[in-house]
């Protein structure tokens, strides 16, 4: 023990103060051997054995990535079949990367519009005048996805433009000096060396001289025309005298350099130019761009992400709900719900020893599934409720077999693979043609989600798919309008949801929608050879509704009374097209479906945990509960009370709730020598108990609790009240 | 016991009077309770049998008057009737409880109203009382500390007892409605207390007593469980502070050298348990690795040194995976001289081998260039939220570059609970951080947390290493002899400042540059200016002085030391 608190208070490795080293294991455990070698390699012993063992066998398995060179561990305290871990750790490589591309393309796609407006700014600018082209980029508050646009930005007016490209943040430009730098820099870029290197006899420019770049790109014209394109990504964050200087700057060397500048704004543009002085500003010549709002973004991510047919693994509603509400309220940028996206792809297959059924079918056989895996299943919720409706179905046998017969069970685990499809595809069209018909106002996601939730019911009133009216209301025009839609859906899918069109799939319902087509189109001719107005029932009625109640009773009976033989006939298509509609888009909640949990993921924790922190809460637990953590005999009582056993930080911490703003030292050290002093039951001597206290205060003051105060001697200002 | 004192006063400044109040019997206060509780019982139990009478007749009265009335008569019909032995006779409120023990069917029955208790009583004369004793403080004037003290606690009563009868108004309803009636509702009866001070301030002395301790417990005891906000509020009012004026003084601080001698000795109880939670965090190495293998950044954070756990993880990394691969390096935020040189540099001798390094230290850009393409390097950081990490945002930028690179992986520890504050969404959407909650307990090694220096600035001694009485000493030592003199003449004049109380405010003493230049000329320790700022100029390498300008551009000297300190130095320099 002796020898390992010495390890712990000597611990003057030379590593230790070392602002920065490269790590290797066995240069440690020679010059610090008891520290390193002894603690560690013993808790090694009891933890990573299952790891260090998998790592000799998978080696074969694990060759087929360089990256990811650690392995899934096994499964449930290492019963897991090794060949399962990697079936896991493989089917996780092959469907995230898939996803990541076309989330990609959809993010590169959004900003298309913006990038072509800017880009035909840029080339269209006059070149001989002596103001400076600024491009002003209206990004909104969301800086986080400003990223991408700026690199997309970049790319483009490098690639046709063939301009320098430069992106600057304001905390990277503090000052006129660094800003130029930067910007000197990432013109010369990469091949500065080398070329300093050719330069050696030739005058050498100081970095931050714009007499440099500009001999640089007169050394390089000749293949390119030596635009410079700055981009300010920030512009809100950047110093006003340092933006001012800089442009200034840029307009005087303008008739050299050709200077175009670019501004990220997250206000307006009326904001900034207030902020910029008016000289400054009179020597830009800017135009304004917009980008697309985040929500559609979003909206699109999740279509083809979330809700897309090549999306294995299903979010769940609540999850799914919010992610969505935590991009909505706090700004938190497309990029994040990305990864949180990856993090849950990430998380089931790394931790659900069922997503193993996710792998491609040819994967999965009767040798890769284990006991365990049965054993698993057999405790699944959607097994339980599956076996329970057999029995009240009365398929006893069937029901027998799935609890008894392991090879029956595999049998069905398998045929899941194609329901699962099936069902999405259901799910997916039904939403397709409901979204197609332009009915409902509500976003995607809204109604994606209550389909997971509650399964679609369009006979369900009020509920979220609540057409039947609004199509009922339609006029014959709309009518046929809504019938070509309709088609043209189910002739074309959804590229989006990666949904192909399925006119094989539903002739039948194309069949019958021609018919009511035709027909309708025959009742409208003869109407208009009538020189009546085609109407329905449902049509009359509403539009009664909208005139005075004591007219709606008169009109109504008249209504009733002058309906004609093609108003009924319109009536009756209105009402087979309805039922058409409700009984081709149906689709039952996912929970309800056998071995939903092997693709459905939905759990709040890991992802809260892992992506909204909540620190302050972590650290208040930690130091008013230390038993939570420690789980010590000692502290067990005193949990969230004083004792003397605490640690003495704890002990600290909750003196300093109790005190006012200012904190007496002498008196918190009385107070707390009182309580593990030589009376109480640890008794400490004062010595001892002082080093505690110094070590608790220090940590205190660490963690940013307490701060010096000037307003009494030996006093403390209290700094958190959380 | 202040309202003791308040009532004498009271007492003292009606003896003045020429009233009745001569009839005052020996000072009630100077019984002692335990005494008097007994005593009054006996006293009171012959004349037991005329309170009932009078109670009966009041009774009579009492069907035709609202409640109030009722407990105002008797006490007046007695003070009046039998002036003589007014303090034995009125105990009205213990009498009257007894009554109402007695027959108490028959006088809430007949009334429909609660007899007001004792405790009302208690504090609706409490309250005249402390009316009685601001009134009093008014006329007299000069008002002492204990008599603010007291006239607070006075108003205090004077205020919470309308509050009570406020609620008790709420509770009888009839009660109040009859009040009404009458028309006397809580405001004439303010003016009263004069009238009949004599029974207040006599008979009620017990319960007055109790009243006013139970009433005092309230404003000294801070109001518990409030929530986070209103506590700051409540704590933040303004007002002097309510802290004690005790110091360290008498307490012989630290040193250095005791520190490291004593925390050598001590055993932590609990370091089998932090170890247990270090083997538990352990169990997530392998995950924690996939994360960084993804592309996320880890943030482990939680009260404890995760020095140790990083160490651990570095050695699980490098066990694991092959290390043609992957470098590991490993950076102490903690450390205060890191610098964004120190970084890189180590960074680049982790990409190339040693002998294609180049002379000076590359830019980021020209270092990422420069990686190879299948090689990856793991960074490892202790303390992101360190005061070098957090000072420079430019430290956090250059991080969160280097951790969206997709070769370079980033695993960082924070120490502090409100570390999330250091990035903006931008940075923190580049850094793709995953945070985990690694609390481990764990003590933080010297290197990390200079716990001596630490608590030596929050408590405003400004003592480096070097520093404090012993360290000027050796420093002098090394010293020609006019530097020491010199040094003398400084602390003499420092002190003199003190004496003159300029640094009553805890703040720094300044001395002009000027004075103390014409001074050393005069005592012929320097003869040039020139030489004089040699001397200065030693003593700022060693950190015992300071310098500064004001706001007129005069050049000022200081001591960075406590006067008891600079009194100590300025002995051993004469000895």
């Amino acid at each position: 023990m002796t020898e390992l608190d010495d390890s712990i208070i000597n611990s003057f490795d030379e590593d230790d103060h070392r602002v920065a080293y490269i790590f290797s294991s066995t240069d440690t455990s020679s010059t610090s051997a008891s520290a390193t070698t002894s603690r560690p390699t013993k808790r090694r012993k009891v933890i990573s054995k299952p790891t260090t063992t998998s790592t000799k066998k998978s080696g074969s398995a694990a060759a087929f990535s360089a990256n990811a060179a650690i392995p899934f561990p096994p499964l449930l305290s290492g019963q897991e079949s090794q060949v399962a871990a990697s079936l896991r750790q493989k089917t996780y490589e092959t469907v995230w990367p898939v996803l990541e591309e076309k989330i990609e393309s959809v993010l590169r796609n959004a900003n298309k519009h913006t990038l072509e407006e800017v880009e035909t700014f840029f080339s269209s600018a006059p070149a001989d005048s002596n103001k400076i082209p600024a491009g002003f980029v209206i990004t909104g508050p969301n800086i986080a996805s400003q990223d991408l646009l700026f690199e997309q930005l970049a790319e483009r007016l490098a690639g046709n433009d063939g301009a320098r490209v430069v992106r600057l943040r304001a905390a990277e430009a503090g000052n006129l000096k660094a800003g130029l730098k930067k910007v000197i820099g990432g013109v010369v870029g990469g091949d500065g060396d080398e070329e300093r290197e050719k330069d050696k006899g030739r005058r050498k420019y100081l970095d931050y001289d714009l007499e440099g770049l500009h001999a640089f790109l007169k050394r390089d014209g000749e293949e390119r025309e030596g635009k410079v394109v700055v981009m300010f990504q920030d512009s809100e964050a950047f110093d006003v005298g340092v933006l001012g200087e800089m442009i200034g700057l840029f307009h005087s060397w303008n008739d050299r350099i050709h200077f175009s500048v670019v501004f990220g704004i997250a206000t307006s543009v009326e904001l900034f130019q207030a902020r910029l002085l008016k000289s400054t500003a009179r020597q830009l010549h800017g135009a304004q761009f917009d980008v697309v709002q985040a929500n559609s973004v979003l909206e699109s991510v999740i279509m083809t992400a979330v809700a897309g047919m090549d999306a294995k693994l299903r979010i769940g509603p609540s999850l799914l709900s919010q992610l969505v509400r935590r991009q909505q309220e706090q700004v938190a940028g497309i990029q994040v719900f990305v990864s949180a996206l990856k993090y849950i792809y990430m998380n089931h297959f790394y931790a659900n020893l069922l997503s193993v059924l996710l792998a491609n079918d040819g994967n999965v056989d009767r040798k890769v599934l284990q006991p365990e895996h049965l054993e698993a299943i057999r405790m699944l919720d959607s097994f339980k409720t599956h076996v329970e409706l057999a029995v009240k179905a009365g398929q006893l046998s069937h029901a027998h077999s799935l609890l008894e017969d392991d090879g029956y069970l595999i049998d069905q685990i398998l045929e899941q693979g194609e329901k699962r499809k099936e069902y999405l595809t259901q799910l997916l069209r039904s939403l397709h043609l409901i979204m197609a018909t332009g009915l409902l106002t509500k976003p995607f996601d809204e109604l994606y989600e209550a389909s997971l939730e509650a399964g679609i019911d369009l006979n369900r009133s009020p509920g979220p798919f609540d057409i039947g009216d609004s199509i009922r209301g339609l006029s014959p025009d709309e009518f046929l309008a809504l019938i070509v839609r309709i088609t043209s859906a189910i002739h074309s899918g959804s590229p989006e949801l990666g949904l192909p069109g399925w006119e094989d799939d539903a002739e039948e319902l194309i069949g019958s929608l021609t018919e009511l087509r035709d027909e309708v189109e025959g009742l409208l001719e003869l109407s208009k050879d009538n020189n009546a107005t085609l109407k329905s029932k449902y049509s009359a009625q509403s539009k009664v509704l909208r005139t005075t109640v004591v007219a709606q009773k008169v009109q109504l009976s008249r209504d009733t009374a002058t309906m004609t033989e093609q108003d009924k006939d319109f009536t009756s298509a209105i009402d087979k097209l309805v039922a058409l509609l409700f009984q081709t888009a149906d689709c039952e909640r996912i929970s309800s479906l056998f071995l939903h949990e092997v693709w459905q993921y939905d759990f709040r924790s890991p992802y809260e945990d892992v992506f909204v922190p909540r620190p302050g809460a972590t650290f208040a637990r930690a130091l008013s509960r230390p038993h939570d953590y420690l789980g010590c005999s000692c502290c067990e009582k005193a949990n969230g009370t004083i004792a003397p056993t605490l640690p003495t930080t704890s002990i600290l911490y909750q003196l300093y709730f109790e005190a006012g703003s200012l904190i007496n030292v002498a008196d918190l050290w009385s107070s707390y020598y009182a309580l593990v002093g030589d009376e109480s039951e640890i008794g400490m001597d004062e010595r001892s108990a002082l080093v505690e206290f110094y070590r608790g205060l220090a940590e205190l003051r660490a963690m940013g609790f307490v701060k010096q105060s000037k307003k009494k001697a030996d006093h403390i200002a209290k700094l958190k009240w959380l | 016991m202040p309202p003791k004192k308040s009532q004498k006063k009271v007492a003292e400044a009606q003896e003045a009077r020429p009233s009745r109040k001569r009839q005052l019997p020996v000072d009630p206060y100077d019984v002692p309770e335990e005494i008097e509780h007994p005593k009054r019982q006996r006293r009171s139990n012959p004349t037991e049998e005329q309170q009932q009478r009078n109670e009966k007749e009041e009774d009579v009265v009492v069907e035709a008057t609202p409640s109030k009335r009722r407990g105002r008569a008797p006490k007046a019909a007695a003070a009046a009737a039998e002036p003589e032995n007014a303090a034995i006779t009125t105990t009205p409120s213990a009498l009257r409880q007894k009554n109402s023990i007695e027959t108490p069917v028959k006088i809430n029955g007949i009334n429909g109203v609660n007899t007001p208790g004792r405790k009302t009583i208690a504090d609706r004369s409490a309250r005249k009382k402390s009316a009685r004793a601001l009134v009093d403080r008014l006329i007299n004037g000069a008002i002492s500390d204990d008599e603010a003290e007291d006239g607070d606690i006075a108003r205090e009563i004077y205020e919470s007892s309308e509050e009570d009868e406020e609620e008790e108004n709420e509770e009888h309803p009839k009660e109040t409605q009859e009040e009404e009636a009458t028309a006397t509702p809580s405001k004439p009866r303010r003016g009263r207390p004069q009238k009949s001070t004599t029974t207040t301030t006599t008979t009620t002395t017990t319960t007055t007593k109790s009243t006013t301790t139970t009433r005092r417990k309230r404003p000294p005891t801070p109001p518990q469980n409030l929530p986070a906000h209103e506590q700051y509020f409540y704590q933040n009012k303004p007002g002097p502070s309510k802290t004690s004026n005790n110091t360290l003084s008498s307490l012989d601080l630290l040193t250095h050298d005791e520190y490291f001698s004593v925390l050598r000795t001590l055993k932590d109880p609990h370091e089998p348990d932090v170890n247990f939670l270090l083997s538990l965090h352990a169990e997530s190495f392998p995950q924690w690795a996939f994360e960084l293998s993804q592309g996320f950044s880890t943030c482990l954070y939680g009260y404890g040194s995760k020095r140790k756990l990083i160490h651990n993880f570095a050695t699980y990394l490098s066990s694991s995976s092959t290390p043609n691969n992957n470098t590991i390096v490993v950076i102490n935020g903690y450390i205060r001289t890191l610098t964004a040189r120190e970084i890189l540099s180590t960074l680049s001798t982790a990409i190339l081998p040693k002998s294609t390094l180049p002379t000076t230290v590359p830019t980021l850009p020209t270092l990422l260039s420069l990686l190879p393409p299948r090689k990856t390097i793991t960074i490892l950081l202790n303390s992101i939220d360190s005061p070098s990490l957090r000072t420079k945002p430019f430290l956090q930028s250059l991080l969160s570059s280097l951790a969206s690179h997709p070769q370079i992986q980033l695993c960082c520890t924070a120490d502090s609970p409100d570390f999330p504050l250091l990035w903006d969404s931008a940075l923190r959407s580049s850094f793709n951080f995953i945070f985990h909650d690694c609390t481990t307990f764990a003590k933080f090694s010297a290197s990390e947390l200079e716990v001596i220096d630490e608590v030596h600035e929050l408590l405003n001694r400004k003592t480096k290493r070097i520093g404090g009485k012993e360290g000027v000493a050796f420093v002098l030592r090394s010293l020609p002899e006019n530097a020491k003199s010199l040094f003398r003449l400084l602390v003499g004049e420092v002190l003199v400042c003190m004496e003159g109380g300029e640094g009553e405010g805890g703040e720094e003493v300044n001395v002009e540059y000027r004075m103390i230049y014409q001074k050393a000329v005069e005592e012929f320790i320097c003869s040039s200016e020139m030489a004089f700022r040699t001397l200065l100029k030693e003593f700022h390498d060693h950190q015992i002085i300071t310098s500064s300008k004001d706001s007129l551009g005069t050049e000022l000297l200081s001591l960075p030391f406590r006067k008891d300190e600079l009194e100590s130095i300025l002995e051993e320099l004469m000895s």
